[in-house]
């Protein structure tokens, strides 16, 4: 049986379940890197040129984590998925990427999704992936029906449940340790935080941002928690047309719970995201409109927990006093 | 009509060139004042932060016009994966936040552009006919043609000449001859003299210079401004600029002859395709296939310019360094932060590193490490 390696990173928060679904039904095995640590953050460091990203940088260390430990990586060069809505040149550029920095990487699935070129070449791209495993037509065909299903209940399963993908996946990212953070039971503050998957989900690049509000009393949203159709609405009202499906989502979500009259926005990206740099922009305006307090956390590998702390612990204050003012 | 237009490189010449050749009273060219630290500063200030560099000083250039009273701003819009798609609604924003009464007419760059181009032309010349819309075109070309084709002896003169400087002085004078010229014949004479005056330039015959070939992103690498004139300082060291990027080249084969098939990057992205299979937007496939390709016409060296979080380019640099095709690449990244002297030192350094990799492996001894 093969093994397929799913590096813990990036696009994994959004389609592991399809991702999983597919494969399985193929009769492979999906093997998935552990959660981030030192080991990884080192070794995607020092892999990648200084200016990259740190979520990209991270997506390295993942796969050299599983370099020796499966018979194909998957990483799918996501281009589009939408009507001339994109995603960062680094997602498409993902495949090549690895195989020049991490040579040791068993060989690379990269089928490119494209949806602006309509759904055919999208379903001839999973086919090709689908050869890999089974010469079966059929039996591709209904692994990706059932990879179709899984995803749509999967994102569904959040926003019914307003739970986040790593509860819907049923794990603990840093699970019975003595880190773990024991939630406010009684939260008396809302507190939406809106940022990119792989940032906000990512407990080691964030310092357990999510745990921390919660056990300071905080009931924290994240875009996920919100059906995708609001979403979209709330970014045609807010943008018109988006150029970026994944930060469409992130601005969207701003705007849906600027409009739940939320007690606070915190938006989280990290250090030189390019589409970030302009999308957050307009939640930040929406934000001043709404009197809405809002705070824009900016991360990267040097950011330090007692500063990010210090940063939440302010905000939050801010917040309980606004709103022993207002009420 | 009051038409204000942002800067790169000598491109405003075109934009003279047709307003004068189609200008019909209506409609009026504010070119603003050259890209200076001024417009830096006010890019930088209301820009969003992590912006890149070309979008601050467009928006610059931009809020300047804005000052001598433009009403209608013309801007480039991709449709791709990089920022650019972005760029006119945060501009336009920006722009009318901070109170000037401006609308923006776009020039889509990725995709549309025949159609684009004619609509704008529309815009601008209410209704001009087509033969002399193209007569315009024809005129605005010329210029921009010989200019490149004259900043092209310029990059090897400036390797060899005996006097440093005297080539970029007489390269001024020549964008100043030209931009003035009235008419085509204009243009062929004052070319055709400054040509001549850049052969009696005194040279040093035994002069040897290292080849380096520039590449990377679009509008740092035509904008002198914003790459602080590298391929001047490069000259001063003694190197020899290669640069396949052009405006004339872009414009050329962007806006009419790829509609007709013709694909000028074919050969480099052929040779891009072991290491990156796919186009990442911008200009990052690009800057990879040409890297390989001056490794095998046997360049010394390959300076790759990119604004500081590009992301096509990022992706570009991570994976250059691993082609087999191995020649030393200098990545230099702009933003308001950086300093000339900065660049200044690494580019010596650089220099330094060719010359003596050339003398290595002309001494027989091929092996690097």
């Amino acid at each position: 049986m093969f093994k397929v390696g799913i590096p813990r990173a990036l696009s994994y928060y959004q389609y592991l379940p399809a991702w999983k679904a597919f494969f399985g039904a193929l009769g492979a095995e999906t093997v998935v890197s552990p959660p981030t640590n030192k080991a990884i953050f080192t070794a995607g460091n020092s892999r990648a040129v200084a200016e990259t990203c740190l979520p990209v940088k991270l997506f390295f260390g993942h796969v050299l984590s599983l370099a020796n430990k499966c018979d194909y990586m998957f990483i799918p060069a996501m281009r589009s998925l939408g009507k001339k809505a994109y995603y960062c040149s680094k997602f498409i550029g993902l495949p090549d990427m690895t195989r020049a920095l991490v040579p040791e990487c068993p060989p690379i699935l990269d089928p490119e999704i494209d949806l602006n070129k309509g759904r055919r070449a999208l379903y001839r791209a999973i086919y090709d992936l689908g050869c890999h495993f089974s010469s079966d037509k059929s039996r591709i065909k209904k692994a990706t029906e059932q990879a179709e299903k899984v995803h749509s209940a999967y994102r569904k399963e959040m926003s019914a449940r307003e739970i986040t993908p790593i509860q819907a996946f049923g794990e603990r990212h840093r699970g019975e340790d003595k880190l773990y953070l024991e939630p406010d039971i009684s939260p008396s503050l809302s507190v939406a935080v809106i940022g990119h998957q792989y940032v906000i989900y990512d407990d080691y690049i964030n310092h357990r941002l999510i745990s921390r509000l919660q056990a300071m009393g905080g009931r924290v949203f994240t875009p996920e928690m919100a059906e995708q159709e609001a979403l979209d609405i709330a970014m045609m009202k807010l943008g018109g047309a988006p150029h970026w499906s994944f930060e469409a989502d992130i601005v969207g979500a701003g705007e849906y719970y600027l409009e739940a009259e939320l007690d606070g926005i915190i938006s989280v990206a990290v250090f030189g995201c390019g589409p970030d740099s302009m999308m957050i922009d307009m939640v930040r305006r929406r934000a001043r409109e709404f009197r809405t307090p809002f705070l824009h956390l900016s991360l990267d590998e040097h950011t330090s927990e007692g500063g990010l702390v210090t940063r939440l612990e302010a905000f939050l204050d801010m917040v309980k006093r606004r709103k022993r003012v207002c009420v | 009509m009051r038409i204000g237009i942002p800067h790169c490189g000598h491109g405003y010449l075109i934009a003279e060139a047709l307003v004068q050749k189609l200008g019909n009273g209506k409609s009026e060219l504010i070119i603003p004042p050259p890209t200076s630290h001024r417009t830096l500063d006010l890019g930088v200030k209301y820009s969003p932060v992590e912006a890149c560099l070309p979008f601050k000083l467009t928006l610059g250039n931009l809020i300047e016009a804005c000052e001598l009273g433009a009403d209608t701003l013309i801007h480039a819009r991709g449709t791709g994966v990089c920022r650019l798609g972005y760029y006119v609604k945060g501009q336009e924003q920006i722009i009318r936040d901070l109170g000037y009464d401006a609308h923006f007419l776009t020039l889509d760059v990725s995709q549309h552009r025949f159609r684009s181009i004619m609509r704008l032309m529309k815009d601008l010349t209410n209704g001009a006919p087509p033969p002399q819309i193209i007569s315009a075109l024809y005129f605005a070309m010329g210029k921009l043609f010989a200019l490149d084709k004259m900043e092209q002896v310029v990059h090897k003169v400036r390797a060899v000449e005996l006097e440093k400087g005297m080539a970029n002085q007489v390269y001024r004078e020549a964008v100043k001859a030209i931009g003035q010229a009235k008419t085509v014949r204009e243009v062929k004479n004052a070319t055709r003299e400054y040509n001549k005056k850049l052969d009696q330039v005194p040279k040093d015959p035994a002069a040897d210079p290292v080849k380096v070939s520039i590449v990377g992103e679009v509008f740092v690498v035509l904008d002198p401004f914003a790459n602080m004139d590298i391929e001047m300082e490069l000259g001063k060291l003694g190197v020899e600029v290669e640069r396949t990027m052009s405006l004339s080249r872009w414009v050329k084969y962007r806006l009419f002859l790829n509609y007709l098939g013709v694909n000028e990057w074919k050969e480099v992205h052929k040779a891009a395709m072991p290491y990156l299979k796919r186009n990442v937007g911008g200009d990052g496939w690009e800057s990879v296939g040409e890297k390989v390709v001056h490794a095998r016409e046997g360049y010394d060296g390959v300076v790759h310019l990119a604004p500081f979080t590009c992301m096509p380019e990022i992706v570009a640099q991570n994976i250059m360094p691993s082609t087999k095709e191995d020649i030393p690449v200098l990545t230099v990244l702009y933003d308001e932060q950086m300093a000339r002297l900065g660049m200044i030192t690494k580019l010596e350094a650089f220099v330094d590193l060719l010359k003596f990799r050339r003398k290595r492996k002309r001494s027989g001894n091929l092996s690097w490490r």
